[in-house]
């Protein structure tokens, strides 16, 4: 069953007008998809169309089978959750408190927590090795540690599709290749998994499928041995790139081959 | 997980302590002072609506504060960031300098109108605007607002006799003396209904908190309920100044201190600042009525000399130590 079908997608914002058209992706349970592109293309567009927050979209969009306009807010937030690209708002709530603030699709009225809501934010915050983490206050965490926590968040949403934008980002090595594993381990679960990122090189080994946007539309599709060509990323990007592949580890080396 | 929740709950003695010193407050705002004019006339006449004017106005303060801080995502977000004060003060200035002659419940109207009215441009002004930061541009708009407000009043008073400048600069500094029930009574329904809503969508705020596109991905119709607590925050610090006076500080203060003691969830944090906002606005009011007695300091002017310098400790502990 796909955890995601766009057909004929078109979105863009009242104001500045359509970003990108003509978009069809389909994602299986269990995928990684990457969507890649330069800044501006309209990655982060694509996911907020998905998701039907401030953006304009028209076409066919079906989570978990079912179209995105028979869906009411609260169910659809129960079907895709979303992890944005800034770090989270500084709070003083503690890291198991704002896991549990993904329970709120869940919940009505008084919004109290349930032994469901713990049982499933507890069940995060060990996925996401956090556990130990659970008491602290999230404005004082690092950086890597805080997406960790916005992760687990939305996987308290218990979602058949996660939507991530750019979630490696300003991150260390170690911390990126965390992430990585992690959506890696998660699809494996049979969530669907659509991400937007910028690491081609690192991302490469746990996709499945990739994604091209630019210049409006989609460039490319298929997995990251078809898509991760030199003449693809380099008409993309408009710079002259180099790419390689690792035969004893799989991983992809992307150069640029101006200035050298 | 061994039987306690994820969540930090302050237990029960964080609450018994709360209400036990509001109560004692309470108790020594009745019986501070002379009671020497017919002891029960001035109890029931001049006290107990005075005491139910600063439980009434702290707890409305407060619950805007709350409301103003989560959705500007901005700690230092008072009720008053809407321009509410400006609104409240030019209606009620114009009255004065009008020289009009209206009764209580009349002049507690006019300022109650003139900040909806305020809060209601500084709303449109911010949904008129091209930008997409919906928070941001509520905050300069009120602002903005705010100035403009302050200045027009100036024009007014540059313009009007020395008494009614008297007049209006004591209107500016806060009153919670009241003379029968007129005053509480006309704040009651408003600091109820306020409360109540913004008491119902508690979950609401913690997911606002975590801004638009991250609530709005979680099932909130965040345009909707920001309209709605918006305007429940309007009416309740819109009415509280509209019947006391600009009286500053509370809404910013006592979030801020209840969101160290007992950490950022609105579902605790608003029942929280109630409490809070009625033991602070009560105690300032009792200090107002001994410190220069028999006479008696503006509420709005204790507050700030009060509220001032206890926050600035408070900012200058919270960047150097932990807690």
């Amino acid at each position: 069953m796909p955890a995601l079908k766009v057909t004929g997608l078109s979105a863009g914002y009242p104001r500045t007008g359509t970003v990108m058209s003509g978009i069809d992706l389909t994602i299986e349970r269990g995928e990684v998809c990457g969507l890649i592109g330069p800044n501006g293309a309209g990655k982060s567009t694509l996911l907020k169309a998905v998701l039907g927050l401030d953006v304009e979209a028209s076409g066919g969009i079906e989570i978990c089978d079912r179209p995105v306009r028979d869906l009411g807010r609260m169910q659809r937030a129960r079907l895709a959750s979303y992890l944005p690209q800034s770090m989270g708002a500084a709070s003083r709530l503690t890291v198991a408190e704002t896991v549990l603030l993904g329970r709120h699709p869940y919940r009505s009225g008084w919004s109290r927590d349930s032994g469901r809501d713990e049982a499933v934010a507890e069940e995060c915050l060990r996925e996401t090795g956090i556990w130990h983490l659970r008491n602290r206050e999230f404005g004082r965490l690092s950086g890597g540690e805080k997406r960790l926590v916005m992760l687990a968040a939305s996987l308290a949403q218990e979602p058949g599709l996660l939507l991530l934008d750019e979630p490696g980002s300003s991150l260390d090595f170690r911390h990126q290749l965390d992430i990585w594993l992690l959506l890696r381990r998660l699809a494996d679960r049979g969530i669907g998994i659509l991400v937007s990122t910028h690491e081609i090189g690192i991302s490469g080994r746990f996709l499945d499928t990739v994604l091209v946007i630019a210049g409006g539309g989609a460039r490319a599709f298929g997995p990251p041995s078809e898509v991760f060509t030199g003449g693809i990323l380099s008409e993309v990007y408009g710079v002259r790139l180099a790419v390689s592949r690792d035969r004893a580890t799989g991983a992809w080396s992307i150069l640029p081959e101006e200035g050298a | 997980m061994t039987g306690g929740s994820l969540a930090r709950r302050p237990g029960a003695a964080f609450w018994l302590l709360l209400s036990v010193l509001t109560l004692a407050a309470c108790a020594a705002s009745l019986l501070v002072g002379p009671l020497d004019d017919p002891p029960a006339w001035v109890l029931l006449r001049l006290r107990l609506p005075r005491l139910a004017l600063a439980l009434l106005g702290g707890a409305s303060l407060s619950v805007a504060g709350c409301v103003l801080q989560s959705i500007l995502r901005n700690d230092l977000a008072t009720p008053y960031t809407l321009g509410i004060s400006a609104g409240a003060g030019l209606a009620s200035g114009a009255i004065i300098v009008a020289g009009a002659s209206i009764p209580v419940v009349g002049m507690v109207a006019a300022g109650t109108g003139g900040a909806l009215l305020a809060v209601l441009a500084v709303f449109l002004l911010a949904g008129a605007s091209r930008r997409s930061d919906t928070g941001a541009t509520l905050l300069l708009a009120g602002v903005t607002i705010n100035l403009m407000g302050a200045s027009v009043l100036l024009l007014l008073e540059y313009f009007s006799d020395a008494d009614r400048i008297l007049e209006i600069v004591r209107w500016m500094m806060g009153d919670l003396a009241a003379v029968g029930w007129e005053k509480p009574l006309f704040l009651l329904p408003a600091a109820i209904a306020g409360t109540a809503v913004v008491l119902s969508r508690t979950g609401v705020l913690n997911q606002m908190a975590q801004g638009d596109d991250m609530a709005a991905s979680r099932g909130v119709s965040v345009g909707r309920e920001r309209n709605l607590l918006l305007a429940a925050a309007a009416v309740l610090a819109g009415a509280t100044v509209g019947v006391t006076g600009p009286v500053g500080f509370v809404g910013l203060i006592v979030p801020h201190v209840m969101r160290r003691l007992r950490g950022g969830d609105y579902r605790t944090l608003v029942p929280a600042s109630v409490l809070g906002g009625m033991l602070l606005v009560v105690s300032a009011d009792i200090l107002s009525r001994i410190v220069i007695s028999p006479a008696e300091l503006p509420i709005g002017v204790t507050m700030a000399l009060l509220g001032g310098p206890f926050f600035l400790v408070l900012l200058i502990r919270g960047e150097s130590g932990r807690d």
